[in-house]
């Protein structure tokens, strides 16, 4: 089995508040993974480090390259939907993204479009927080490549919308492609995920198997998660 | 499909396609949908879906194809083999726990038959 991903002793400071350290954490590919913790935790700073867009202490590897500047033709990540006016329309959108990632595939967002219920002929200002959502996922997923991270999706969108994006995660996620979906509300994602990484102290506290939690504490991953939680981080000293 | 979080997805996924063999939903010799098919539709992990299958192929209930899919076995004493287990499989669990009870298997067998009386009462 190959490693998309090798993070080896990361750590990140910001304003001298440390928000992660330590961070050891190795994701094999084709692989669907759930990043939980706490708002605040640092799961977007994980993601952001990953991607090269802040710059931390320590070494993060994407399909075995190092160099960070090369990370974003490996890993697909649409944070937020930054950097565009309000007044951009889906379209002009997808045709930036068309122009800037060579691996943006057309047609692949098209299918997606259809599938997602896109009107793409909206402007930004204009979308729901679940449509929103919907079209962070169609950019994110037109393109081809070996990671893809989605920062809390399913935050406050209503059941048909998630079901709909849970869908295409797994319709769409090519099959050696890894992707790490963060969320601080695991149950309405749990079937889908291969393995969980649980973000907590300001580092990667745990990461496991989905079905060995079940298997092995005959816990959901839920309550596992809530576990480690009610555990408090003094007890680790 | 609506899934146990406490219990392996992978488990549970074996007992649905279990049960879709014994009503008939997959009749022997029938065709399962493409791995990513049933994924989709049981909103489950693809590989989850593979480990389940993995399993059921080193089973005999279902055989592997290359390059064509995977069918449910033709030899229908393997289904009936399957079933009987199941079958014996719920009764242990039932059995265990009225065991338990401290009831005799005497009473066991008379509350079983009491219970099934008066189910068929309330059916009517």
């Amino acid at each position: 089995m190959t490693n998309v991903l090798a993070i080896n002793q990361v750590g990140y400071k910001h304003n001298f508040k440390t928000i992660l350290h330590d961070v050891d954490l190795t994701l094999e590919t084709g692989k669907i993974i759930g990043l939980l913790g706490e708002n605040g935790a640092g799961k977007t700073t994980l993601m952001r480090l990953i991607t090269g867009s802040a710059k931390g202490s320590g070494t993060i590897a994407v399909c075995g390259d190092t160099s960070t500047a090369h990370h974003k033709s490996h890993v697909s990540f649409t944070e937020q939907l930054r950097g565009f006016a309000a007044s951009t329309r889906v379209d002009r959108v997808a045709d930036f993204y068309r122009t800037v990632y060579p691996d943006f595939d057309g047609a692949r967002f098209e299918e997606l479009v259809t599938f997602l219920q896109i009107d793409t002929s909206l402007k930004l200002a204009a979308l729901s927080k679940g449509m929103k959502e919907k079209v962070i996922i169609a950019l994110t997923l037109a393109r081809q490549v070996n990671l893809y991270l989605l920062d809390e999706p399913f935050s406050g969108i209503d059941s048909m919308s998630r079901k709909r994006i849970i869908s295409s995660i797994l319709k769409w996620k090519p099959a050696d492609a890894t992707m790490v979906i963060s969320d601080h509300y695991v149950s309405e994602i749990a079937p889908i995920l291969d393995e969980v990484v649980i973000v907590k102290d300001q580092t990667v506290y745990a990461h496991k198997e989905s079905d060995a939690i079940r298997e092995e504490f005959g816990l959901s991953i839920e309550d596992y998660y809530e576990s480690l939680y009610a555990e408090g981080g003094a007890d680790r000293d | 499909m609506k899934f146990d979080d406490k219990v392996p997805i992978y488990y549970q996924i074996k007992n649905h396609l279990y049960h879709e063999m014994m009503t008939g939903q997959l009749a022997p010799g029938e065709k399962l949908p493409a791995v990513r098919q049933l994924a989709v539709d049981l909103t489950v992990n693809v590989n989850t879906v593979q480990r389940a299958l993995g399993e059921m192929i080193t089973e005999g209930i279902i055989t592997s194809q290359r390059g064509k899919g995977n069918f449910v076995t033709t030899e229908t004493p393997r289904i009936t083999q399957l079933k009987e287990h199941l079958i014996m499989d719920q009764l242990e669990r039932a059995y265990e726990q009225l065991h338990a009870l401290n009831l005799s298997d005497e009473e066991i067998i008379a509350s079983l038959k009491q219970y099934i009386a008066q189910r068929g009462q309330q059916d009517d």
